[in-house]
């Protein structure tokens, strides 16, 4: 399995301004002080090798998309907007002999995990076979009211492809394309799901998005450190730091680096990879937070190492 | 996990020791809640959280603490967590608890 995240931001896309721009660049020159630098390669060896990452690189803002590439058909995790860049990839791909059919899994309905659908292109593609698995029976609703006209000037019967929805039921596993895949109910505004995936080799992926876990419903995490269990890759919500989730951002549907951690290593799990990044943080703020989540793992670990991955916008994981 | 209690000069000191996590997140949940109903029956202001001897605390823990703060808050009481060790120090920055929680450096009492 691969897993390709497209958009790893939460609640509202944002962009790079141009004093931040200008603030990495020059972190960079002052690093370069000393070096010779005299080829795009040079270059490109230099930012790899001395700079950090919120110097060198950008988590990027585009809300949430992950993309698992398991089989003949494509697997899509949410709809946010960094589905328009799946969306330009997959049609490349399709020209060059992919099947052209796309199985979605809809964690919830919400803005920012459905607002790319009305720029997904293959979706005008009349050879497309789209499938949006959910267990919100709602999902079509969702889907067609924000494509319609006091929100967007295409309606979504306009679209060419093959739509069609599938209703999943919590804790029902059901297989597609040689992937099994079942559905965990989790604490958000209207719910949200979690999705488990587990190829015929074993491997398995877990998209645990917009899940919040909360102070007073401590017991009820033994249903997640189930789904969770051995999973080689575990994508997590982590947008708020713990004090916040239990104070002023209570209720607010969202997790923390630390309980994700902790619900990780209580399943054993391999990696986790943070996910669904507060809008307000900038790239800095983002690795600090990376930064104390290795070292949270590293102080509380009773087993096993976590591999903790900090999700952004163009990160490849190969399982 | 052990959790003792004693009273010193109008303050209930509260000391725990060992971890806490998943394991024994319910038995320091128990002790905290119990302790926080022994200050206020006793009419106590502050309940002081002795962590010199506890060797780390996960969000199962800290999370405990949110719910004992709560307790506490309506029954008037201040909550201080007292000398905490790096470990633990830590901890309470990286989750950013230091900002919920008054922390002393020592278990000091004013006495």
């Amino acid at each position: 399995m691969i897993v390709r995240f497209w958009g790893t931001r939460g609640s509202l896309p944002v962009a790079l301004k141009a004093d931040a721009v200008r603030g990495k660049i020059a972190r960079a020159l002052v690093a370069a002080n000393g070096h010779s630098i005299t080829s795009l390669e040079a270059a490109d060896a230099f930012i790899s090798g001395e700079l950090d990452f919120a110097t060198g690189g950008t988590y990027g803002g585009a809300t949430a998309c992950v993309e698992i590439e398991s089989g003949d058909s494509f697997f899509v995790c949410d709809m946010g907007s960094g589905l328009r860049q799946f969306g330009l990839s997959a049609m490349k791909r399709c020209a060059e002999g992919h099947q052209r059919t796309f199985n979605f899994f809809q964690s919830h309905l919400h803005w920012d995990h459905i607002m790319g659908f009305p720029f997904f292109v293959p979706a005008f593609d009349p050879a497309a076979k789209i499938v949006i698995h959910s267990a919100h029976p709602d999902a079509e609703d969702a889907l067609r009211r924000q494509q319609e006209e006091i929100s967007f000037p295409v309606p979504f019967d306009w679209l060419r492809a093959s739509i069609e929805f599938v209703a999943m039921v919590p804790g029902e596993p059901i297989e597609v394309d040689g992937l099994k895949v079942v559905a965990e109910k989790q604490a958000h505004s209207h719910d949200s799901y979690g999705y488990r995936f587990t190829d015929s080799r074993g491997q398995t992926v877990v998209f645990s998005t917009d899940s919040e876990h909360k102070a007073d419903n401590m017991k009820d995490e033994a249903a997640f450190i189930t789904f969770f269990r051995d999973a080689d890759l575990v994508i997590c919500d982590t947008m708020y730091s713990l004090a916040d989730s239990v104070s002023m951002k209570e209720d607010w549907g969202h997790s923390s680096n630390i309980v994700a951690i902790d619900l990780c290593h209580e399943a054993g799990a391999k990696r986790l990879a943070l996910f669904h990044h507060e809008p307000t943080y900038d790239d800095g703020d983002i690795q600090r937070m990376h930064e104390e989540s290795i070292r949270y793992e590293e102080l509380t670990r009773d087993g096993s190492a976590l591999e903790v991955l900090c999700a952004y916008d163009g990160l490849e994981i190969r399982l | 996990m052990d959790f003792s209690c004693r009273s010193a000069d109008g303050i209930l000191v509260a000391a725990v020791e060992g971890r806490i996590d998943e394991s024994t997140w319910e038995a320091f949940a128990e002790r905290m809640s119990a302790v926080i109903d022994q200050a206020a029956a006793e009419k106590l202001s502050e309940l002081m959280l002795d962590l010199s001897a506890l060797d780390y605390m996960s969000s199962r823990g800290l999370r405990v603490l949110t719910m004992a703060k709560r307790q506490a808050d309506a029954a008037g009481l201040t909550i201080t967590l007292a000398a905490p060790n790096d470990v633990m120090r830590e901890i309470l920055a990286i989750s950013r608890y230091d900002k919920l929680f008054h922390i002393s450096d020592s278990v000091d009492t004013g006495q």
